[in-house]
């Protein structure tokens, strides 16, 4: 058995520790607890992948917290949670977003749409079946964020050049670097690929 | 992340007065702002959230001026005709900010005023810009510091819109608790020696509301010309914001703000001085280059700043010509 | 080469459906009744002393339910560090980013506020953070007995490998030349972030981690908890990549297990992407000094490195210096210092002793070539290596093809020229470098077994790590069953329910595991051609425990070869990568979908080490300043560019179906060939990592 002291904290009451079996941690006396103000909760609703949610939040809570935490919804990942990598890109009334910068009270009354979104009635978005095709997932933490942005693009330039793929999803980062397959992916599904450049291995 | 409140205000008025609350800090987009409450760099009780101000994101001609909100995002903004046609320098500048998903969040009035990136101020450095009273890029890494105007902060400006507006004689319209005023671009950013806690002059409770564009002269040409340090997503190594007035191959006035250069938006008048009048050749435009760096004061790593300025400031000037 | 049926065949991921749809659980994705959230305390300082920290004020916060110190926790980190006492909190704490303690409460907001509120009385010691540096006299001691680590026959002298006599080949030569270059300390930045969930039921422990070998971490958590392995559990179903940061066991999990334990309640561990960065582990920073000698008409004689490597306070890796084995040459001598420093951690990165000593060996070996006015190419060709050490024959050997057919397809001829040539304000060239990395064999484990619908569920403790490996054990599974890989079900990624594995690390999956694979599938035939398929509920189980000898006589390595053209333009200093061909010799290519894209990626990583990545410490402090990924400025979508890829396929005997390793030579060659690409364009040499925008300006000043 490792030698370490074994300790339990009473919750909420800040009466202090139980020593157990060696030195108590410097420091630690009986003290009261802190009065600790509470914290800002606010009433919203949202609608996520068309569904309406009605919801209280923290006001401190981001939208990606409230999606993975709080709504289920785990696709759209946290890769870095200060808007510098893009796993969390969500679409938020059509347009998207880093949703670890963005506050969830403040998509009360909006629409978001993320990953989980995307497939309808068991058919996945030709985004996701190309990406499958073209091996556009490597670990594919990056991909849920890739596939928003690539949507996103698609949605308002159903044909886009390579550039204009590469410009439209520059904000997310992926580290496996499958940057290549990733466009070839989005210009698959939009139909603009060559069949001799499709499956080039 | 701490723990505070969001305030939805119901009008420009009442945003003020939320903004009297103690640690009440504004926000726009929040990009940059939430990241820094995740670093401790700003510690607010009360989140203004002016996004959920309407009618503060709008672009509208006003007999000769342009108006814009100072809540439009930095998408919708270079996506605007108006701006794209006749202020095409702040389209591109808006357009060159970071990513499509930052450019969706964040606003023109927060791009302005937002803080700097130097990673000695990031990285909660006691310095200037964290109520300290040093700057540590002096003797530190300061690759990306001031060649212009340091001293005693070495921070660049991180704006791309800042320099943009300056070139456009923008007039900026702010409100605050002892009401509104106008102050010009030009005016609204500080030299450190003048106040090295703050990169502008808002006061306390004060706010950006909007922009306002002098009409465009009818031969005007611009650009935002931006160096980045990948190919995409950083604040501008150097940049210029050029401005020329042009009549058939004649330069009659030119506005040059160079960006990443220094603790403000850094006009040249000098080099503008130099144009007036005259016809842009490449022989030109290099002298020009050359006496853009006249007076820069380079730190121990980032002289390379210099030879880089010349470059965009010459091939940017000869692009519009 | 013959084709097969299942191997050889572009394949989409086995588990491509659940990445693409959101609903692939990774780590942090988990939730459990009563969880609780940890964060992690850290040193601001290089190297201090803790006199004491003081947690009352976190106790007192409602919702906090452990606290762990270095009082009252004092496990050890065994692969932490394997020179070193490597304690989960250390006094002295010996890098900016190291744990003081660590705090598990109801959500991770009161975790951070109890995080902030232990005040620990640091008393700041002088601090080193350049090897060189670090074995002056006189310099801090980071660790007891010296900043030089320890050997692996524990003496405190340089890593040194020896053939003939240097000072022979120097003598030998016409010409000798000298130069020596520095690389950065890089961050794996791999994007999912650091996380561990551990629970405890009863005296069983059950970790949810991402990592690269479920098989090692239970080995390790059992060990440093000192508890039976048969109580340990290790569950890892997705990760978001590691690229050697997530190999063996950590101290976050350690942790969390700690945690859990005191509060008697599940404990998610989260870190921040700056704790990853600083926390974690990351590329040894080098100095090279080499010394090489030639004759005129091109023949090398002696090749001599002298390295330095940053380890950071903890040796967990070796901090070699590779690259020579790739050269033919009679007379060599490399000797490496691992030296101590008060950096992060450095540890392994995709092919950790690699692009960088690469870097510097290449660099220098076309320069040779361009002073014997050699073509860079042909001088290749002739010093190549074709025995490895010049003493032992390979296995298999497709290193020139790699270096004709990719130099074809890369028009070599065309778009190489001297350097420095041409005017106009953008300067293109082209540089090339060669490599090759040792293609294990070992131990590994698999089960197959079948049931009456003629499904095969292979176990395999495999999890992932983005290399695809999953639906390459698939793939060698089907190919040696004989059937469809529609048929193939992996079990992976749980060690209650998956044999050993390596893991991923050192490319070693296809080789290690497949093999183990392949024998069980042999034995599972055998099964069923004396029984039958079985029949209603029953299965067919067969098991494999391969530890197959290396070769007596013979070596096994993977050979590539990299080609890359970039534009300079001199006024501004923008280097821009615009064609690059790799050719790759990994044997047979069990899936090249997949390995195409694994190809991409490192080559594309290389682009990034070369061009910009550093993590830069103030001097004066010794803190990092641009932890994450904008500081780092990791490679975007407009950075990539299109990397075209040559599969040389070799006939090698080992490895199932004569697969060698394939993950990690793809990132070997590309940092050296950017550099000689910004050679041949401007015709100076920047010798120091990353090559940024100011060090081009640098030298064409």
């Amino acid at each position: 058995m490792s030698r370490i002291s074994r300790r339990r904290f009473v919750e909420g009451t800040g009466a202090g520790l139980v020593a157990a079996t060696a030195v108590p941690l410097k420091g630690q006396e009986q003290r009261p607890a802190p009065p600790t103000p509470p914290v800002p909760h606010t009433a919203i609703q949202v609608t996520v992948n068309g569904t309406r949610h009605k919801i209280e939040v923290e006001d401190r809570w981001t939208l990606v917290e409230l999606l993975r935490d709080h709504l289920g919804l785990t696709g759209s990942k946290i890769g870095c949670d200060r808007g510098e990598c893009g796993a969390c890109t969500v679409l938020l009334d059509g347009k998207p977003v880093y949703s670890c910068s963005q506050l969830a009270v403040w998509a009360d009354g909006r629409s978001v749409q993320t990953v989980e979104g995307l497939a309808r009635d068991g058919e996945l978005d030709p985004l996701q079946q190309a990406f499958i095709e073209h091996d556009g997932p490597q670990c594919g933490f990056c991909t849920s964020g890739q596939l928003m942005s690539a949507k996103a693009l698609l949605n308002h330039n159903a044909h886009p050049t390579r550039d204009e793929v590469q410009h439209a999803m520059t904000g997310n980062i992926c580290r496996c670097s499958n940057y290549n397959r990733y466009v070839e992916s989005v210009l698959a599904a939009a139909g603009t690929l060559s069949a001799s450049a499709g499956r080039k291995a | 992340m701490k723990s505070f409140a969001n305030v939805n205000p119901r009008d420009l008025k009442d945003a003020v007065a939320q903004l009297q609350k103690p640690h009440a800090v504004p926000v726009g987009g929040g990009s940059d702002l939430l990241g820094m409450v995740k670093e401790h760099l700003v510690e607010p009780d009360v989140l203004v959230h002016l996004r959920a101000l309407r009618g503060l994101d709008q672009v509208s001609s006003k007999g000769a001026e342009v108006a814009i909100g100072g809540l439009i995002t930095l998408d919708n903004l270079s996506r605007e005709p108006l701006i794209r046609d006749s202020y095409k320098v702040l389209a591109e500048a808006a357009e060159s900010v970071a990513t499509p998903q930052i450019r969706n969040a964040g606003t023109l009035a927060g791009n302005v005023c937002q803080r700097p990136w130097c990673w000695y101020y990031r990285n909660n450095f006691p310095c200037f810009k964290n109520g300290g009273n040093r700057c540590f890029s002096i003797t530190g890494e300061n690759q990306f510091h001031a060649i212009f105007g340091g001293g005693p902060s070495f921070i660049v400006h991180p704006s791309d819109t800042a320099p943009a507006l300056v070139a456009l004689d923008a007039k900026f319209r702010v409100t605050g608790p002892r009401g509104d005023r106008t102050v010009a671009a030009a005016d609204f950013f500080a030299l450190p020696k003048v106040n090295a806690a703050h990169e502008n002059v808002l006061a306390p409770g004060e706010m950006l509301v909007s922009i306002h564009l002098p009409k465009a002269a009818r031969g005007a040409r611009s650009t935002y010309h931006k160096v980045l340090d990948r190919e995409a997503w950083t604040h501008a190594v150097v940049s210029a914001a050029i401005v020329l007035d042009m009549e058939q191959q004649i330069c009659r006035s030119a506005r040059i703000v160079l960006g990443g250069v220094a603790p403000i938006p850094w006009r040249l008048p000098k080099v503008e001085a130099m144009l007036a009048g005259q016809r842009i050749t490449p022989e030109l435009a290099a002298k020009a280059g050359e006496a853009a760096v006249e007076g820069a004061n380079p730190l121990a790593k980032n002289g390379y700043k210099i030879p880089l300025t010349k470059a965009v400031v010459a091939r940017t000037l000869l692009s519009l010509a | 080469m013959n084709t097969l049926n299942s191997v050889g065949h572009p394949s989409h991921r086995i588990d491509a459906l659940q990445r693409v749809t959101g609903r692939a659980t990774y780590t942090g994705d988990i939730r459990l009744p009563e969880m609780l959230y940890a964060r992690v305390l850290r040193s601001p300082h290089p190297h201090a002393r803790i006199r004491s920290v003081d947690v009352s004020r976190a106790q007192a916060l409602p919702g906090v339910k452990a606290i762990l110190t270095r009082e009252n926790c004092d496990v050890i980190w065994g692969s932490g560090d394997t020179r070193n006492q490597r304690y989960l909190f250390n006094n002295p704490v010996r890098f900016a980013g190291d744990a003081v303690a660590a705090v598990a409460a109801v959500d991770r907001h009161v975790a951070e506020e109890a995080m902030r509120m232990i005040q620990v009385d640091y008393e700041t010691l002088p601090f080193v953070l350049d090897p060189e540096e670090a074995l002056k006299p006189g310099a801090v001691e980071i660790q007891p007995g010296g900043n030089l680590s320890p050997n692996n026959r524990n003496e405190r002298q340089p890593e040194v490998y020896r053939r003939g006599s240097v000072d022979d080949g120097f003598r030998a030569a016409d010409r000798v030349f000298e130069d020596h270059y520095t690389s950065s300390h890089i961050n794996n930045a791999q994007l999912e972030p650091r996380v561990a969930i551990a629970q405890w039921e009863g005296d069983h422990l059950t970790v949810y981690t991402p990592t690269q070998g479920i098989s090692n971490c239970h080995t390790e958590m059992a060990r440093d908890l000192k508890i039976a392995p048969e109580k340990v559990r290790i569950i890892c179903h997705f990760m978001g990549g590691g690229f050697g940061n997530k190999n063996q066991n950590h101290d976050f999990e350690l942790m969390a297990a700690m945690l859990a334990k005191q509060s008697g309640a599940p404990v998610k561990l989260e870190f921040t992407r700056k704790e990853d960065f600083v926390s974690v582990h990351g590329r040894w920073p080098t100095k090279q000094y080499y010394k090489i000698g030639v004759r005129n008409d091109g023949t090398l004689t002696a090749i001599q490195l002298r390295g330095y490597s940053g380890m950071g306070p903890h040796r967990k890796s070796s901090g070699g210096i590779g690259g020579i084995e790739i050269y033919q040459c009679p007379h060599v001598e490399r000797s490496v210092y691992p030296v101590y420093t008060n950096m992060a951690v450095s540890a392994n990165l995709r092919a950790p002793d690699y692009p960088q000593g690469v870097f510097g060996l290449e660099s220098l070996m076309d320069d040779i070539a361009y002073a014997l006015q050699m073509d860079p190419l042909d001088f290749r060709l002739k010093n190549m290596t074709r025995k490895f050490n010049d003493q032992t024959p390979y296995t298999s050997i497709g290193l020139e093809d790699c270096l004709r057919r990719g130099a074809e397809a890369f028009e070599w001829k065309k778009r190489f020229h001297a350097p420095g040539e041409g005017t106009g304000p953008i300067k293109r060239g082209a540089g090339m470098a060669m490599g090759s990395f040792f293609s294990n064999m070992g131990r590994s484990s698999a089960v197959i077994d079948v049931d009456s619908r003629g499904m095969y569920h292979v176990h395999v403790g495999v999890t992932d790590v983005g290399t695809a490996a999953k639906t390459t054990m698939a793939l060698i599974a089907a190919e040696e069953l004989g059937v469809p890989l529609e048929k193939i079900d992996v079990i992976w990624g749980d060690t209650d329910r998956c044999p050993y594995s390596v893991g991923e690390s050192g490319s070693r999956t296809t080789t290690h595991t497949g093999h183990a694979v392949v024998e069980a599938a042999k034995d599972l035939k055998r099964q069923i051609a004396a029984k039958g398929m079985p029949q209603g509920n029953d299965i067919l189980t067969a098991t494999a425990n391969t530890n197959p000898t290396p070769p007596a006589n013979a070596a096994r390595y993977s050979f590539v070869a990299h080609f890359a053209e970039v534009e300079v333009e001199k006024e501004t200093g923008h280097v821009r990568v615009i064609k690059y061909v790799a050719a790759h010799d990994s044997g047979r290519v069990v899936n090249p979908l997949t390995a195409t894209s694994q190809v991409k990626g490192g080559a594309t990583m290389g682009i990034g080490m070369a061009l910009h990545e550093e993590l830069l410490y103030d001097r004066a402090s010794g803190k990092p300043l641009n932890a994450g990924y904008y500081g780092a400025r990791v490679m975007t979508h407009l950075d990539a560019p299109e990397i075209e890829v040559h599969w040389i396929e070799t006939e090698d005997p080992y490895g199932p179906f004569g697969a060698k390793t394939l993950g990690e030579p793809t990132i070997i060659p590309s940092v050296a060939a950017v550099a000689n690409a910004i050679y041949n364009a401007i015709g100076k040499r920047v010798r120091d990592l990353p090559m940024t925008r100011d060090r081009i300006l640098g030298v064409l000043a």
